[in-house]
C-alpha cells in the first residue's frame, strides 16, 4: 500500500470517528472539537485529492472561524445541555433506522454506478500541469464563474446584515463620543464661564 | 500529484513530532512526578471560602458579533488569494470582477459602520 | 490519483449518514443540528473535490468553494437567529419554535 493511500485511510477514520463523537457527545462543547477535528481531516483528504487550496480555506474559514463562531454560541447561551440530551434515547431508534436507510441507498449508487471509460471526459476547464491549485483556481474563479462569484459576494452581504440586524442591540441611553461634532465645533458655539473660585458652576 | 504530497511531507513530520512531544509532556508527569495527595491540597483554595459559583462566566453577546464580521471578512480574504496569485492573466474582466465583490462587501462594511455595529456599547 | 473515486464516494456517504442521523438524534439541541448540517454540507464538499480530481476538471472545486460560503453564512445566520430566539425565550428549546409561525 502506498503512501497516499495509508493516508487517506488515515484520514478518513479519523474523520468519520469524530463526526460520530460529533453527534452523540453530551457536552457540546466536545462536539465542537471534534467538529474541528472532522474538519482538519477533511483538508487532508482534499490535499490527497490535489486540492489544496480549499484544504487550506477549510482550516482557515471553519477551524479559524466557523468552530470559534460554534464555540462562542455555546458558551454564551447558558443551556441546561443534559437536559436537551433526554430525547436521545427515545430518537435512537428511528435515527438509527434512517441513518442506515440512508447508508445502504448511497453505497448502492456507489456501488451501481460505473466508470464509463469510453464517456466523453466532460472537462471544460482541465488541469493545467504546469501552474498550481490557487493559479488555476483564479484563471476560472473571477471572469468563467464571474455570476457565481458575485453571488457568493451578495451571500456574505445578506450574512452580514441579517447578522447585524438580527443580534445588535444597542442599550438605550449609552452617550457616544461624535467625532465630527467635535470637530464641527466652532468658538462661536463654545460659551466660556469664569468660575468663581470656591463656588463651583451653578447650573 | 507525488510531487505535490512530497511538498507536505514536512508538515507531516512537523505534526509527528509535534504530537510526540505533546504525549510526552502529558504522560512524564504521570510517571516521574513526587506525588501524595491530601484532601486539603487538592480542594479548591479560595481564601478560606468555598467557591461561590461555576468558574465558566457566561460570554457578552456582543462578542458574537465581532465574531460573524470576522468570518464574512475572513472569507472575502480567501477569495482574493486566487486573484492576488493570477492578477497579471486576468485582464480588465477579472480585476473589475473583483472589485464589484469588494464593492458590495463594502456596502456591508459601510452599513455595519453607520449601525454602529464595531462599538462596544 | 492513489486512491480511487470510489473510496472518497463511500467516506463522504458515510459522513452524509452521519449528518443526518445527528439531526434526527439531536431533535432537542439545536446547536448540534446546526453541526450536523455542517458535517452534511462538508461531505458534499468531499463529493465536488473527489469528482473534481478524478475528471481534471477545476469546476467542482470552484462549487466546493461556494459551497464553503454558503455553509458559512448559513452558520452565522442560523446561530444569529439562535441568538435572538434565546434572547426573547430564555432557551433553546426546538419544540417551541413552532410558536413562531403566524
Amino acid at each position: 500500500m502506498n503512501l497516499a493511500a495509508a493516508f487517506f485511510y488515515l484520514f478518513s477514520a479519523i474523520m468519520i470517528a469524530s463526526a460520530f463523537i460529533v453527534i452523540v457527545a453530551r457536552n457540546p462543547v466536545h462536539s465542537v472539537l471534534f467538529l474541528i477535528l472532522a474538519f482538519v481531516n477533511a483538508a487532508g483528504l482534499f490535499m490527497i485529492a490535489g486540492a489544496e487550496f480549499l484544504a487550506m480555506i477549510l482550516i482557515v474559514v471553519y477551524v479559524g472561524a466557523v468552530a470559534v463562531l460554534f464555540l462562542f454560541v455555546v458558551m454564551m447561551l447558558d443551556v441546561d445541555f443534559a437536559e436537551l440530551k433526554e430525547g436521545f434515547l427515545q430518537y435512537l431508534p428511528i435515527g438509527s433506522l434512517i441513518g442506515i436507510g440512508v447508508l445502504i441507498e448511497l453505497l448502492l449508487i456507489v456501488g451501481a454506478w460505473a466508470v464509463a471509460p469510453s464517456s466523453p471526459g466532460a472537462s471544460p476547464t482541465a488541469v493545467a500541469a504546469d501552474i498550481s491549485n490557487t493559479a488555476a483556481l483564479g484563471q476560472i474563479l473571477y471572469t468563467k464563474y464571474f455570476y457565481l462569484f458575485q453571488a457568493a459576494g451578495l451571500v456574505l452581504l445578506t450574512a452580514m446584515i441579517g447578522a447585524i440586524v438580527l443580534t445588535l442591540r444597542h442599550k438605550p441611553d449609552v452617550r457616544r463620543q461624535v467625532i465630527a461634532d467635535q470637530n464641527a465645533r466652532t468658538p462661536a458655539e463654545v460659551t466660556l464661564r469664569k468660575v468663581p473660585s470656591r463656588a463651583g458652576l451653578q447650573g | 500529484m507525488t510531487g505535490l504530497l512530497a511538498d507536505y511531507l514536512p508538515l507531516i513530520v512537523f505534526i509527528g513530532v509535534a504530537l510526540f512531544i505533546a504525549t510526552a509532556l502529558l504522560v512524564v508527569p504521570f510517571l516521574v512526578a513526587f506525588k501524595s495527595p491530601d484532601p486539603e491540597k487538592l480542594s479548591a483554595y479560595e481564601c478560606g471560602f468555598n467557591a461561590f459559583d461555576d468558574a465558566r462566566m457566561k460570554f457578552d453577546v456582543r462578542f458574537y458579533l465581532v465574531a460573524i464580521l470576522f468570518i464574512i471578512f475572513d472569507l472575502e480574504v480567501a477569495f482574493l488569494f486566487p486573484w492576488a496569485i493570477t492578477f497579471g492573466d486576468l485582464g480588465w474582466f477579472g480585476f473589475w470582477s473583483m472589485m464589484v465583490f469588494l464593492g458590495v462587501l463594502t456596502v456591508g462594511f459601510v452599513y455595519e459602520w453607520r449601525k454602529g455595529a464595531l462599538e462596544w456599547d | 490519483m492513489a486512491v480511487g473515486l470510489t473510496q472518497y464516494l463511500v467516506v463522504a456517504a458515510i459522513l452524509f449518514t452521519i449528518g443526518i442521523a445527528g439531526i434526527i438524534l439531536n431533535r432537542k439541541n439545536i446547536i448540534v443540528i446546526l453541526m450536523s448540517v455542517e458535517l452534511i454540507l462538508l461531505s458534499v464538499n468531499i463529493n465536488f473535490v473527489a469528482f473534481s480530481a478524478y475528471h481534471s476538471d477545476l469546476t467542482g472545486q470552484v462549487f466546493a468553494l461556494f459551497v464553503l460560503t454558503v455553509a458559512a453564512a448559513e452558520a452565522a445566520i442560523g446561530l444569529a437567529v439562535l441568538v435572538t430566539y434565546y434572547r426573547n425565550r430564555g432557551s433553546i428549546a426546538v419544540e417551541d419554535i413552532n410558536a413562531m409561525k403566524g
